[in-house]
């Protein structure tokens, strides 16, 4: 059986954005995502955040607040970590605009910079050089949408020694409006920092595994999506604190 | 961990609608880069490409099917219970294409999710699957994480399946990145100048030996390791120094417990543009020091399949150790520094029984294989 510590959770979802351990609750209620801004994620600068698309800004940010919530945002040295994240549409929205360049003047006003985003991989890239994670990082697309195949991935890579630690996740937005096809899939970004040996002292949500049937367990249930995943760890996390706050949603917006 | 051997493979290129054709047509060192008849090209620099022919989409589905639908003709029988890996960067994307356009066309063949529900229905295969996506390094990773799930026991059969198209979006892309050559490629040559693009697609059934052997299947080989990693330095530039990739061939040496010394050939990604392949030469250099590796890439006659890239390599990966002949590599006359005594526009012999295939893409990715007979 492989298991490894949840040390991290970040997001951005229709009710904000942040780390986990400055939350109570996760929830995904209708509305538009948030506007971000550098500043609501990085403390220093950051003008290349402004050049990306949507999809790798959500993605990003999330990786962003998980790598903080679990210590590891800061860097000198780059590091064997990993990404493995999972989405439905993917960075389809970037697609239509970057094809529509193309459209509009038959090619020449084809767009390299929105083509470079064309590829759901890129936001990995971009955390890749932003936090100095050298590990594997591809994209996956499941056939039964859960984003449980990134942290069974995760799981197995830190279990046959290639990382100790992996960041694994969901980012999407959702079918572009322009497409017309209609998604129930709330949009946003969910990572998980999942650690084989934390750091002695640091505080982490808990223990996930996988069983002997591949199943995920945390503290001993079986996970069935992210979702269920992230409010237990934060239900948890608040009870062994003994901060049971009753607030409702922190949300960190500019 | 359990021996990975892959029992079944299939290809289809512009060069041939089977592995045999297309082996023959990278022995005879013909290229398939002919000029594109597919969408207008009068606004780019570049008007050539690899492309399947006759390949068309049908009743508002994208060319994608059509190009599945021919990948298996050859295949023997799949295990209904084979785990089905697929590996693609853009799918249907001809759909969303035609969608801007304003006609009808069915949209979720531009999911990357679409071509593992074609497979999959097509095959019957029985649980649900996943794709991966990672660049030009889609199918190499697909390919690692179906050995892998083999190895730790999680299943016995994995089908590797991986597509992708030569499409006005993708085209149009690489014109604007000033990376499409105006002529052939030309891997590992000191005047190359970009590179071709390519329709490809490919299947691979990977099984347990022991499986294998019990259902008495033809063995064509062995994934032994894998490795992948990130550059972590840019988007679309490889790293100079080909760190990232150093690491990648050093781990997936590791895994497979081979040193460099038993590698007998290494197909590489050979793009044929400017900084892929010194970035390459690089990498070898420093794993395999003043060795002389021979180092061939397909690209000169199949282009760039993208996704579908590592696949069809792996495959031809496996017909240069079965039949001990690397591939002369097309396109090539000049060397690059560092290529020369490595790099050869003839076909070579091989010593020894390991072969690495490497491919590198957007996104700073990294992937080796090593491949065993």
């Amino acid at each position: 059986m492989v298991s490894a510590e949840i040390t991290g959770i970040g997001w951005v979802t229709t009710a904000g954005m942040g780390c986990g351990k400055d939350h109570d609750r996760f929830d995904t209620p209708c509305g538009p995502l948030p506007e971000i801004a550098p500043a609501d994620v990085f403390d220093k600068p950051y003008p290349h955040f402004g050049r990306m698309d949507k999809y790798s800004r959500i993605g990003l940010t999330a990786i962003a607040f998980a790598l903080k919530d679990a210590g590891l945002a800061e860097w000198k040295v780059k590091r064997n970590i990993g990404i493995i994240a999972s989405t439905v549409y993917g960075c389809l929205g970037t697609d239509v605009d970057y094809y529509d360049t193309v459209m509009s003047k038959k090619g020449l006003g084809a767009s390299p910079a929105l083509f470079s985003y064309t590829l759901p991989n890129s936001f990995l890239g971009e955390a890749a050089i932003r936090f100095g994670l050298t590990g594997k990082s591809f994209i996956v697309n499941e056939q039964v949408p859960s984003g449980l195949a990134c942290l069974n991935m995760s799981l197995d890579s830190i279990g046959c020694g290639e990382s100790k630690t992996m960041l694994c996740g969901v980012c999407d937005l959702g079918c572009p409006p322009a497409l017309g096809a209609n998604s129930n899939l709330p949009p946003g970004a969910l990572f998980f920092v999942i650690d084989k040996s934390p750091m002695k002292g640091s505080s982490t949500y808990g223990t996930v595994s996988l069983d002997r049937k591949y199943r995920i367990l945390f503290r001993q249930t079986e996970i069935e999506d992210l979702t269920m995943l992230v409010r237990k760890c934060l239900t948890g996390y608040r009870s062994r604190q003994g901060k049971s706050k009753t607030l409702g949603i922190h949300v960190q917006t500019r | 961990m359990r021996r990975v051997v892959i029992t079944d493979a299939t290809t289809i290129t512009a060069p041939g609608n089977n592995l045999s054709e297309l082996w023959q047509g990278l022995l005879a060192g013909e290229t398939a880069i002919r000029p594109v008849n597919r969408f207008p090209l009068d606004n780019y620099g570049s008007k050539i490409a690899a492309c399947i022919e006759d390949l068309k989409p049908i009743n508002g589905h994208s060319m994608i099917h059509a190009l599945l639908d021919r990948l298996f003709f050859e295949m023997g029988p799949v295990p209904p219970d084979s785990f089905l890996i697929t590996a693609t960067t853009k799918a249907g994307i001809d759909n969303l294409e035609t969608l801007r356009r304003g006609n009808s066309a069915d949209f979720q063949d531009v999911l990357l999710s679409s071509i593992t529900d074609i497979v999959s229905q097509k095959l019957g295969l029985v649980g649900s699957g996943i794709n991966v996506s990672a660049s030009c390094a889609s199918s190499t990773i697909a390919i690692a994480l179906g050995a892998e799930m083999i190895a730790s026991g999680r299943t016995e059969a994995t089908l590797i399946c991986c597509a992708d198209l030569v499409t006005e979006f993708i085209f149009s892309g690489f014109s604007a990145l000033k990376a499409l050559s105006p002529v052939p490629c030309m891997p590992f040559d000191r005047g190359r100048n970009g590179l071709s693009l390519g329709d490809g697609a490919a299947a691979l059934l990977l099984m347990s030996h022991s499986r294998a052997k019990r259902e008495n299947r033809e063995r064509l080989g062995t994934i032994l390791g894998s490795g992948i990693t990130n550059d972590a330095t840019h988007i679309t530039a490889p790293s100079k120094s080909g760190r990232g990739l150093i690491h990648a061939i050093v781990q997936a040496l590791k895994k497979a417990g081979r040193k460099p010394d038993e590698i007998g050939a290494i197909n590489a990604h050979g793009t044929g543009t400017v900084y892929n392949d010194i970035m390459e030469l690089n990498a070898f250099k420093r794993v395999f020091g003043k060795r002389k590796v021979p180092v061939y890439s397909v690209k000169g006659v199949i282009g760039h399949t993208l996704g579908a890239a590592g696949g069809i390599e792996v495959i031809l990966g496996l017909k240069t150790l079965s039949t001990r002949i690397v591939p002369p590599t097309v396109g090539f006359s000049d060397p690059e520094d560092g290529a020369k005594g490595l790099v050869s526009s003839e076909p070579q012999q091989i010593s020894g029984g390991c072969l690495l295939t490497t491919n590198s893409g957007f996104g700073g990715v990294n992937a080796a294989l090593v491949l065993g007979r």
